[in-house]
């Protein structure tokens, strides 16, 4: 009995000397500030490589640099472009010069300006071939003499297409015109560096160096880096140097990287998250019954897609690949299966990408799939040889997998095997073509429908289906040159004709972003690149 | 003339004869299993579900066919346990993932058991270098991790594996044998690793009789090693031996489920017991009998055969039943 009190009593006082602490918590914060702090709490996925944009190379990393830096351009909510570091630019009329004139109260977090040099000197380095930087080619593939100095023919930056006219100007030469280069400006790989600091820390040809610990780390974005704790927390804070800093409405941003979308989900229950980086699936349809105010499913810059190796049987005839395309029921793949109102895709880059909507689609026919087929030579999907489906071990690529496989067999009558491989054999086997047709993604790193053209360049990086077509290559280069988006676009069109009549991959939908959002946060954009303009965003008290 | 001393004898009852016959030990083993209820019980109710297993997906609806539209539905009277996210009827998928679940469980336990009980009898039996250098063998084989060695199997085998899967769909017309190539490597796997755990408990056991009295006796009849190995040390450790591979069997049958989805073993449209709970893990807080399910026939598996095992080892002590 004895006992059982003082239990009780112990747990009464931990209660309140808890609650007690809360509360002179809160006082204090809100006696040195009139208003009450607003703290955001994030979940970024997974823990960063590094918030160096020479480095870095996934979406978490992207979200925490457009955090603490600024490229010379910006994307507002509605992916138009908008000021940054530059506060006007021109083009020149062969659209192969573009002038950039910064700001002049553009400011480093240590209270240095933003200067055309500090710009120049990130490119040399990123182009530096000893850092070996990963998206080196957003700048070579586009810029005057870049490639030369990526490759080691030449030591001497002089030659590359980035000059600082003055301190304020910046010029930059390309070699063919690039109507999308503002979009792809606000990627990272154009983001500035402070280069006094990277010396200081290592110098510029190391990678990974302390630089971008916090109280060393200097940027020239809305927030500055406060606190970093490997796999527990990054905490951002409102820079107080930043020249729109007025604009920016959130005192702290936290960042969590948490991987499991369950851990999440639980963690935005008890209010420990405001904003989460995924939704687990199976809880999607619960949260949108009890709670439709906080599901956000947002549209996603990425193509969900099949790709053929159009150098093995059975998928060298086009027949049989045009066959499986128009024998799938994607409507029913992403209302039942997918289940996060993905839109199915019948053509080849995501719809109305910066005002391109594909004029050209094609539409799930069976009778047209088994007339191919049969001219193929597998009437009824007799004869067809043994086909295997490659994807990489995730559940969702399986049970993907196994809709699809049913819809085949019942469609067509042929029987695909499913093959699932770890993510670095399977990557090796597709960049060795050692596959059939596989699994395939592709998020776009900009905002252009040209990013999904590219692609399927004959020889290209990343055109791992051995798929090429001269007249696509021709339309390709010729579009770069278009006097204006229309006409680009009109040409675009034709490549998608190309496109549909050859198949060399299959579409199958285009990605979307569920994430759970705390009705506290107002303001929130999630663009189609999955980052955030956080300038825009408030929190209510 | 060990047979005419049988025909004399009126009764199977203990005889010294009969001990030296050792025809003994297995009907006397029997009999005392009969006796023990719960493990008859738990061989009936395995002995049921590997007859529903075999012999029910010819009655049920199939594994493979998917609705769709209908999603996960809970069990109700046109698909008695629900269906599946792509509305693929459970029980069907039940008893065709049993197949493969009871397959692996019993080969790939064999297997572990043969490998594991000889080597790990005949390291303890000699003893001296012989017993150091086979154990160094399986501490390495031990430090190999697992996940490492399944992947590097994988790449190694893909292109075997995959002539055997042409060679019986193009020489022999056998679609349905397909995917055997997979399944031999999947026990190849299982094999590779669970004999190891055997082998030493086997070794120790065999380390603390072979120095008894009767072991003695049977070497100073002039008997060979094989025949002391296995006629009298082997059925000496028979008990932990039985007790060990009745939990082997499950942990293979879930070892199979995580290789399945690796790449290795069995692959999707079929499924297995494991793979099905894996799934129903998953989903259990929308559609609580995807878990349910599965989850109670692998426990009822788990039970009967932890059930029947200790009956055997009761039965099987010859230790024991001289006392």
């Amino acid at each position: 009995m004895r006992t059982r009190l003082t239990l009780l009593l112990a747990v009464a006082t931990l209660l309140g000397s808890g609650c007690a602490k809360k509360e002179a918590a809160l006082t204090a914060n809100s006696g040195s500030n009139p208003t009450p702090r607003k703290v955001l709490h994030f979940g970024n996925g997974t823990e960063p490589q590094d918030i160096d944009p020479a480095i870095v190379t996934g979406t978490p990393e992207y979200r925490l640099l457009q955090t603490f830096s600024e490229g010379l351009v910006s994307e507002d909510p509605d992916m138009q472009i908008i000021p940054g570091a530059a506060e006007r630019w021109e083009i020149s009329p062969d659209g192969l010069t573009y002038t950039f004139h910064l700001r002049a109260d553009g400011k480093w977090s240590n209270g240095d300006g933003v200067t055309a040099q500090d710009f120049v000197a990130t490119y040399e380095r990123m182009l530096n071939p000893v850092l070996a930087c990963q998206y080196a080619y957003m700048l070579y593939n586009h810029v005057v003499g870049a490639k030369a100095f990526y490759d080691g023919k030449t030591t001497d930056f002089s030659t590359v297409g980035l000059k600082a006219r003055d301190a304020r100007t910046l010029v930059v030469t390309l070699t063919q015109p690039a109507p999308f280069l503002l979009h792809a400006m606000n990627h990272y790989a154009w983001y500035p560096v402070h280069i006094a600091t990277v010396k200081k820390f290592g110098g510029l040809t190391q990678r990974s160096t302390a630089w971008t610990r916090p109280g060393n780390y200097v940027g020239n974005g809305p927030y500055v880096l406060k606190k970093w704790i490997p796999n527990q927390i990054i905490v951002a804070e409102r820079s107080p140097t930043y020249w729109d800093r007025a604009r920016v409405k959130i005192d702290e941003i936290d960042l969590y990287p948490i991987e499991l979308a369950d851990t999440e989900e639980r963690m935005f229950r008890t209010g420990q998250l405001d904003v989460t980086n995924e939704v687990p699936l199976t809880k999607l349809a619960v949260y949108r019954r009890e709670h439709p105010e906080s599901v956000h499913v947002d549209p996603y810059n990425g193509l969900y897609f099949y790709r053929f190796n159009v150098q093995r049987k059975p998928f060298d005839d086009v027949r049989v690949r045009r066959a499986l395309a128009l024998a799938i029921d994607r409507e029913s793949l992403v209302k039942n299966v997918t289940l996060a109102d993905e839109t199915p895709a019948y053509n080849f880059v995501p719809q109305n990408l910066l005002g391109y909507r594909s004029e050209h689609t094609f539409k799930a026919d069976l009778t047209e799939a088994r007339r191919l087929l049969a001219a193929a030579g597998y009437p009824d999907g007799r004869g067809f040889p043994r086909a295997d489906l490659l994807y990489n071990t995730l559940e969702k690529h399986k049970t993907i997998a196994e809709a699809l496989q049913q819809m085949w067999v019942k469609n067509l009558g042929i029987n695909i095997t499913l093959v699932n491989e770890e993510w670095k054999v399977y990557i090796d086997d597709q960049h060795s073509r050692n596959f059939q047709f596989q699994r395939a993604g592709w998020i776009a790193d900009y905002i252009d429908p040209h990013v999904f053209f590219d692609l399927w360049e004959t020889g290209g990086g990343n055109n791992d289906s051995n798929w090429g077509n001269a007249e696509y290559d021709r339309l390709l280069h010729t579009a770069l040159g278009a006097p204006n988006n229309p006409a680009r676009y009109a040409i675009y069109q034709k490549m998608e004709q190309i496109l549909i009549a050859e198949m060399p991959v299959l579409p199958l939908f285009n990605y979307t972003r569920a994430r759970l959002i705390s009705p506290r946060v107002k303001g929130f954009y999630s663009t189609p690149l999955d980052n955030y303009p956080w300038k825009y965003a408030d929190l209510a008290p | 003339m060990v047979s005419l001393s049988e025909k004399n004898l009126p009764s199977a009852d203990v005889t010294p004869d009969q001990l030296e016959q050792g025809s003994s030990l297995w009907h006397d083993a029997w009999a005392r299993l009969r006796k023990n209820q719960l493990a008859v019980a738990g061989g009936l109710v395995l002995l049921v579900l590997t007859l529903l297993c075999v012999g029910g997906p010819w009655f049920s609806q199939t594994y493979q066919d998917q609705n769709l539209d209908l999603g996960a539905t809970p069990p109700g009277a046109a698909h008695w346990l629900g269906t599946d996210t792509l509305g693929r009827d459970l029980f069907a998928r039940l008893l065709y993932g049993g197949r493969i679940s009871i397959m692996v469980g019993l080969v790939a336990t064999f297997v572990a058991l043969t490998i594991g009980v000889t080597y790990g009898a005949v390291a303890g039996f000699l003893g001296g270098k012989t017993d150091r250098v086979m154990m160094r063998i399986v501490d390495i084989m031990y430090a190999l991790p697992f996940t490492i060695f399944v992947i590097l199997l994988m790449v190694f085998m893909k292109e075997p594996s995959e002539k055997l899967d042409g060679w019986l769909r193009g020489t022999l017309h056998l679609e349905g044998l397909q995917g055997v190539g997979n399944m031999v490597l999947l026990f190849a796997a299982i094999g590779a690793v669970e004999w190891l755990t055997m082998a030493r408990i086997v070794r120790g056991q065999v380390l603390s009789i072979r120095r008894m009295e009767f072991i003695e006796a049977a070497r100073s009849l002039g008997y060979g090693r094989r025949r002391i190995i296995f006629r009298h040390i082997i059925p000496n450790v028979l008990g932990p031996i039985i007790v060990y591979a009745t939990l082997t069997v499950p942990a293979v049958m879930m070892l199979e489920a995580f290789l399945s989805f690796l790449g290795l073993g069995v692959q999707p449209p079929m499924s297995s017991w494991g793979a099905l709970i894996k799934d129903g893990a998953e989903k259990m807080e929308e559609f609580w009998w995807l878990l349910v399910f599965p989850g109670s026939v692998f426990s009822l598996t788990l039970f009967s055969l932890n059930f029947l095992g200790d009956g055997l080892r009761d039965a099987l002590d010859v230790r024991a039943s001289n006392d």
